[in-house]
This record gives C-alpha cells, sequence and structure tokens, in this order.
C-alpha cells in the first residue's frame, strides 16, 4: 500500500531529479531576462530610418537639427552644421518627462483673466512676461495687448547686438560662457579656429579650461577689465579690483588692438558691452545689430517693450507668464511686488518647476520638440554678416491633448484672429522677394523671389531656413552710462555663479538622473565654496541675494577661488539671482 | 528496498520532466502565416538573401521583407501551386501585410548592426541564421514563454546560438586568428556599450 511517506520519497526523488536537469538554471535565467524586458519598459520603434529637420527650441540660438526618425518617431537627434549641446542632443525625450504637466483648467484661468480686464481699474494693468521676446508669438502677444486697456509687454532686457565671431582674431570672453552653451554653439565652434579666446573669470569654468589665456580675476570685477580694455578705467585701479597686475591687464588690451578684429563678449550683451566694442572699433565687424524678419504692415499696432522696472508697485491686476520656450527668467522677488493684491497670475509652463510654483492658474504647454513656432533673432549673426533669419521649430511628435498656446490663448481674451500669425509672417517675408532659402535636406539654397510662396511656406515647415540679404550695419546705436564700479564696502561679498550657463533649461529626465544621481554635476540645494571661505563640508547655510533667500549645503571644493558661490542653475536660484549675481551666506 | 524504489521513480520522473518534457513545455509554438519556400525562390527564381533581405539606402537591415517586395513578383500568380494563390488572394490582392513571426529579434537591449557584419566582416548569413535559405518549409515560431525571446537566440540542433555568449566567442576566435591591427583583431576588442545601447 503506498504510503503518504511514499509520496514524499516521491517528490523528493522528483526534486532531486529536477535539479539534475537544466530547468530549474533555464528558468532563473529566464527570469532575469524576463526582467530586463518586462512590460513598462520603454521600446524604441524600430524600422526603416528617415531624416526629418527641425530647429532646436530649447534655447534662442535654434540650431538646426537632423532628427533620425522610425515611422513618426523621433530616435535621435544630431547636428546640421555642427554639434547640438547635450541639452539638444537629448532634447527628443522631453515630451515623456516624469515631471511633464497634462492638466490645467482652461475655462476658469480664462475666466478669471477675463474678469480681471473687464474689472480693471485704470491703474490696474493686464501684462504679458515673455521670457523670449523677438518670436512671431511675442508679436501676437504685443498685438493682443496693444488691442486691450491697460495692456503691458514685459520681457527680459535684450541683447544690444549680435556679434560675428567668423572675423574676429581675438577675443575677451568677460565670464561669457563662450564655449559651453553661450550664443549659438554651432556658430560659435565653427569660428573657434580663427580666434584667439582670453577668458577672464573668477572660476576655471569649461570655457576658461579650453581657452587661450584665461585670466583669474576677482569675482564680479570682469566688467571693470572691460572698461579698463576699453580706456575709461585707469590700470591702477582695474589691477586693485580685478586682482591682476598692470601690465597684464595692459597686454590684453594691446592684443586685442593689435590682432583685430577685436570683440569683448560678457554673459549678457549690454549696451555698456557693446560701448567697450565701439571703443574697439568692433562696430560692423564683430559686432552687429541684430536683425528682426520683416512683419507684416498690419502688425504694425503692437504694445512696446516695457522693462519689468518701469512698470508701478501693485499695478498688475493679470500676469500671464509664457514660460513654453526657455529663456532668462526674471527674479520672482522682482515681479513680486508689482503684482496687486488679488492679481490673476496665469503660467503657461511645461513643468511645475518654474513660474508655475507661484501662479494662480498653471496651463500646460507643449514642449519642445511638439509645439510649431519661430526663432528670435540670433545673438551669434551668421558668418556673412548683418543679416535677419527665420527659422521655424518644427514638431517631431504631436502635442498631447489639452496643451495652451500663451499666444493664442491670449489673443482669444483679447478677440484678436491670430490663428494663422506663423504663415503670415512667412507671406510678408515671401512679400518682400529678398534673401535666400536654405533646405538641409538637399543642401541647396534658392532665392526668394524665385519661389512660390507656398514652396517657401513648405520648405520652412520642413525644416528650411530663410536668411535675409546682408545688410549695411549703419551708424553705431545710442549708448547708455556706465555703471558705477562696486565699491568695497559691498554688502553683498559674494558672487554667485552657476555651474549651467543660462537659464535653468528644459532636461532629459535622462540628464537629470546623471546630474542627480552622480557627483559629474553639483545637484541642487547644494554650493561649491572655497574650503577656507569659513564653512565646513556638509554645513547648512542661507544664501541670500537682493531678490530672496534659499537654503544650501556647502560643499567644498579647492577649485573654487574665494568669493565666489557655485551652485546649480535651478528654479529656487533663478528665483533669486539678479544679473550682477550679488551674494552673501549666512550660517544656519 | 521497496521504500527506495519511490524515490527512484521520482529522480526518473524529474529527470525526464526536465529533459524532455520541459524543452517542450517552456517554448509556445506558432505557425508562421505563410508557409514560403526559401529553397524554391533560391532554386527555381534563383534569388539571393539580399535580394529580399536588403539593406535600405541609410545602411539599416530591412529584415523581412514588406508585402511590396513580395508583390513585386506575385502581383498575379507565377507558379501553380495552392500556396502562393492563397498568399495572392488572402495577402496581395487586399494588400494586407502578411505578420511574420521573426526567429532571429535580438531584445531591445542589444543593438546589432547588420551591414558591420556582412559588408565589413564579409559573414555569411548562415553562419549565425543557419542553412534556413534552403529549407522548403518555414518551421514553427518557437517563443520562450517566460524571456519572450525567441528559440534562435538559444540555438537549437543544427541551428547556431545567437546568445552573448555566440557572439563573444566568435569575436575572439575571429581576433585569434587575426593579425595585430586588422579588421579581425579588432573584432575582438568590444566593450559592453558596442552591443548594448
Amino acid at each position: 500500500m503506498t504510503t503518504r511517506r511514499d509520496l514524499f520519497k516521491f517528490a523528493g526523488g522528483s526534486a532531486m531529479g529536477l535539479l539534475l536537469t537544466p530547468a530549474p538554471w533555464r528558468l532563473i535565467t529566464d527570469t532575469a531576462l524576463w526582467s530586463e524586458n518586462w512590460p513598462g519598459i520603454p521600446r524604441p520603434a524600430r524600422g526603416e530610418i528617415r531624416a526629418k529637420f527641425t530647429h532646436c527650441g530649447l534655447c534662442a540660438a535654434g540650431c538646426a537639427v537632423r532628427a533620425r526618425c522610425v515611422g513618426e518617431q523621433p530616435v535621435s537627434l544630431a547636428g546640421v552644421e555642427g554639434g547640438l549641446c547635450p541639452f539638444g542632443v537629448t532634447g527628443h525625450h522631453l515630451p515623456y518627462h516624469p515631471e511633464r504637466l497634462r492638466h490645467g483648467n482652461r475655462p476658469e484661468a480664462a475666466a478669471a483673466v477675463a474678469r480681471a480686464i473687464a474689472n480693471s481699474a485704470p491703474d490696474r494693468r493686464v501684462a504679458v512676461l515673455d521670457l523670449q521676446p523677438g518670436r512671431t508669438a511675442s508679436w501676437t502677444c504685443r498685438r493682443a495687448l496693444a488691442a486691450l486697456k491697460n495692456g503691458v509687454y514685459l520681457a527680459p532686457e535684450e541683447p544690444a547686438c549680435a556679434v560675428n565671431l567668423a572675423p574676429a582674431g581675438t577675443v575677451l570672453s568677460l565670464g561669457a560662457p563662450l564655449l559651453d552653451g553661450w550664443g549659438s554653439p554651432d556658430r560659435v565652434f565653427r569660428a573657434r579656429s580663427g580666434f584667439r579666446l582670453i577668458q577672464a573669470e573668477a572660476v576655471e569654468s569649461r570655457t576658461a579650461a579650453l581657452a587661450d589665456q584665461w585670466l583669474a580675476v576677482q569675482p564680479g570685477s570682469e566688467s571693470v577689465l572691460g572698461r579698463a580694455v576699453a580706456g575709461t578705467v585707469g590700470l591702477r585701479q582695474a589691477a586693485e579690483a580685478t586682482g591682476l597686475a598692470e601690465a597684464q591687464i595692459a597686454e590684453v588690451a594691446r592684443s586685442l588692438r593689435e590682432n583685430g578684429p577685436a570683440l569683448i563678449v560678457a554673459p549678457e550683451m549690454t549696451s555698456e558691452v557693446l560701448a567697450w566694442n565701439l571703443a574697439l572699433g568692433a562696430w560692423g565687424k564683430t559686432v552687429l545689430p541684430r536683425r528682426e524678419a520683416p512683419l507684416p504692415r498690419e502688425w504694425s499696432k503692437a504694445a512696446p517693450v516695457t522693462p519689468l522696472a518701469a512698470v508701478e508697485v501693485g499695478s498688475l491686476g493679470a500676469l500671464l507668464i509664457d514660460e513654453s520656450v526657455p529663456g532668462a527668467p526674471l527674479p520672482w522677488a522682482a515681479i513680486q511686488p508689482k503684482l496687486a493684491a488679488d492679481a490673476v497670475v496665469v503660467a503657461f509652463s511645461w513643468s511645475r518647476a518654474g513660474y508655475a510654483r507661484h501662479a494662480t492658474h498653471v496651463l500646460p504647454a507643449a514642449v519642445y520638440p511638439e509645439a510649431l513656432g519661430d526663432l528670435p533673432p540670433a545673438l551669434v549673426a551668421p558668418s556673412v554678416g548683418s543679416a535677419a533669419e527665420f527659422r521655424l521649430t518644427v514638431p517631431l511628435v504631436a502635442a498631447p491633448d489639452g496643451m495652451t498656446d500663451p499666444a493664442e490663448f491670449l489673443s482669444a481674451v483679447a478677440g484678436l484672429d491670430a490663428k494663422d500669425a506663423l504663415r503670415q509672417r512667412a507671406a510678408a517675408i515671401h512679400a518682400a522677394a529678398r534673401g535666400s532659402l536654405r533646405t538641409y535636406a538637399d543642401g541647396k539654397t534658392s532665392a526668394v523671389k524665385d519661389l512660390k510662396f507656398d514652396d517657401f511656406w513648405k520648405a520652412l515647415n520642413a525644416g528650411g531656413s530663410w536668411m535675409g540679404e546682408v545688410e549695411n550695419s549703419g551708424k553705431s546705436p545710442h549708448l547708455a552710462p556706465a555703471a558705477p564700479i562696486p565699491d568695497a564696502g559691498d554688502p553683498w561679498p559674494l558672487r554667485l555663479s552657476t555651474t549651467q550657463p543660462g537659464a535653468p533649461a528644459l532636461v532629459s529626465p535622462l540628464m537629470t538622473k546623471l546630474w542627480q544621481e552622480s557627483g559629474l554635476r553639483l545637484g541642487p540645494h547644494r554650493a561649491a565654496l572655497n574650503p577656507r571661505a569659513g564653512f565646513e563640508e556638509g554645513a547648512r547655510a542661507v544664501l541670500e541675494t537682493p531678490y530672496g533667500r534659499c537654503e544650501i549645503q556647502a560643499a567644498l571644493d579647492g577649485s573654487v577661488p574665494p568669493g565666489v558661490v557655485l551652485v546649480a542653475y535651478t528654479p529656487e536660484i533663478a528665483d533669486i539671482r539678479g544679473a550682477d549675481g550679488c551674494a552673501r551666506l549666512v550660517r544656519i | 528496498m521497496r521504500r527506495n524504489i519511490f524515490i527512484a521513480v521520482g529522480l526518473l520522473a524529474g529527470l525526464g520532466a526536465g529533459w524532455a518534457g520541459f524543452p517542450r513545455a517552456i517554448y509556445s509554438r506558432r505557425p508562421q502565416p505563410v508557409d514560403f519556400s526559401h529553397k524554391v525562390h533560391a532554386d527555381k527564381a534563383g534569388a539571393k538573401c539580399e535580394d529580399c533581405h536588403g539593406f535600405r539606402e541609410d545602411g539599416s537591415f530591412a529584415g523581412i521583407p514588406t508585402l511590396d517586395k513580395c508583390a513585386s513578383c506575385h502581383a498575379a500568380p507565377m507558379g501553380s501551386t495552392a500556396t502562393e494563390k492563397s498568399f495572392i488572394d488572402t495577402y496581395v490582392t487586399p494588400g494586407r501585410e502578411p505578420q511574420w513571426l521573426s526567429y532571429a529579434r535580438q531584445p531591445e537591449n542589444v543593438y546589432f548592426s547588420h551591414i558591420t557584419h556582412v559588408k565589413r566582416a564579409q559573414l555569411k548569413c548562415a553562419q549565425c541564421h543557419g542553412d534556413e535559405g534552403s529549407a522548403d518549409h518555414l518551421r514553427p515560431f518557437e517563443q520562450d514563454r517566460v524571456s519572450g525571446y525567441s528559440r534562435d537566440i538559444w540555438g537549437a540542433p543544427g541551428r547556431p546560438g545567437m546568445k552573448m555568449d555566440d557572439c563573444v566567442n566568435c569575436h575572439r576566435q575571429s581576433a585569434a586568428k587575426g593579425a595585430a591591427g586588422t579588421l579581425s583583431a579588432q573584432a575582438g576588442e568590444r566593450g559592453c556599450l558596442d552591443c548594448h545601447k
């Protein structure tokens, strides 16, 4: 008779037998393989690869992009002429960013803005803050604001000029990240072999490391060097401020004058920087006027650009912030006092990380490469000289439902028909019958006068680029008076420097992971300080600027000079960082 | 003694299940949509592998041909077989793409360049795919129920495997044969990121 013990023996024998077969080992391997390929892991599309062309919309540079697509899905991005920065190479990941905003209550936001407009007193204003002025969408906002009573168009200060690096013999960079994403990276690198680069910067940045000469100046004294080179400050005074020897400064000035054409660049090309360049005789050679593509005549009625400082305190009843394209953010601490107590703030944004944190209504906006738009006039002019350009950011993927176009939202509120603004702009360019169209797919350049409008529009939407005729630079512009040199009793003894040039860009989740989970880049809420700055590793402190404060943790780094606080350019830092970078640290 | 018989029977049952039953049970089997004959196409039409499994203009491998390729010859029947007539009626005339099941698809974490191996290293198709080109029928597609891999990745009697070990072994052998600095020698100097992107 079979007993229970016999059954256990049978089961034990079977188990022993199975162990002597490939089955259990194969199951272990299979389970490991299954875990590498389980559902939920994104699978890149396979199939025939086709090239599509567009322009990168991650900054105002608008580098030309060749996208490798399988079907309609972009699988990799590369530059057409020159390279792309790491942000541009990974730009096609952005539509899938986990922090992306997907929902917003547009009717509620529209009603709130309409109420604010209807109820506004004569001294209350409706404003748009455009982070990337100079686009067709910017003109739509300006036209809509002109149609509204008390409309104000706010924008960060635009560069006072364009630069042309192609003819430059010597370039003095006053802390500008020239080789690290400044201007148009592809144009900068194409011209790099032709000029000698002198980088004046307190920190040995990536540009300083790649420059022909690095001048380690005192933090915040870069502008003094600019004045000295232009001859508006004496050598002794400049030497005291910068920490350089008088002979060194004289040698830089001599090099700029003798090995020209010379060019001085700074992080922001203000009118003062332009004045230094004029003193070096750079106008018309390396410094040029920024040209805008032709506009339709009927767009002449548009709100003027108003600096934020000119807006009265507490006068903004409604503020619409166009954060759908990256740009130079204004510190929130500078914006907030301008708002009325019951102000409606609508942020058009792809994530909650920026101004959306301060808004009463947040509407999700399409992200690159989903939205069709154009680019503002470039800071780095084409190598041929001063010419206007018109380039579209052509969508590579369709935007999800529920995205709001800020210009379209505002024009609907203002009762302005601006649906075909880009096409109207293209028609105005075509009607002028000047300049040429470059198509990247075949590398051909065609004169606009030889093209029909439909073909011109089609080519632009296939990633083509229009460039106007090279124009004479004309007379030099009016210049603003120089700002005073900071005195020794500065209440802000430190200078805030950021690891990432420019504004906090839209960053692929892949790069965010790399950034947050490795020591390759300084993480958020950490600040690199010189070991002699008086803080211990890991010490907590409050970083204060004229615009606000935030808490940081000290990370000691011998490569950071005394007097500098090096931080990642996060939205919190963007909220409090002024253009001059003044700061101080208070131990907690 | 009688008591140990149960252990022995269990042992034999386990061995039988593991060696004979498991290999059958682990794979699901699905027939191909059309019983395509490589042999007929190679012998009668004189077709070579690359005539149908070619490279696109951008250098990427087209893999299994699409219906357009088939229809370029079979828009109307070329022979009198029932298989061809059925293929034309079911797929070519209505323009319906056959859902071929790929024996040799590598998992998503592997990047494999056909053009590098075929054009540069001059490998024959059969070296990885076996003697598929002379088969008269398409065998069923066998898929591992757990990992989802095709059986061809593991290899089977008469067919080479396409596992990572197989790639590594082939590259090492190639490197051992080649002189320093030659293509063969370079083939042995591979890192993880050459195949795993």
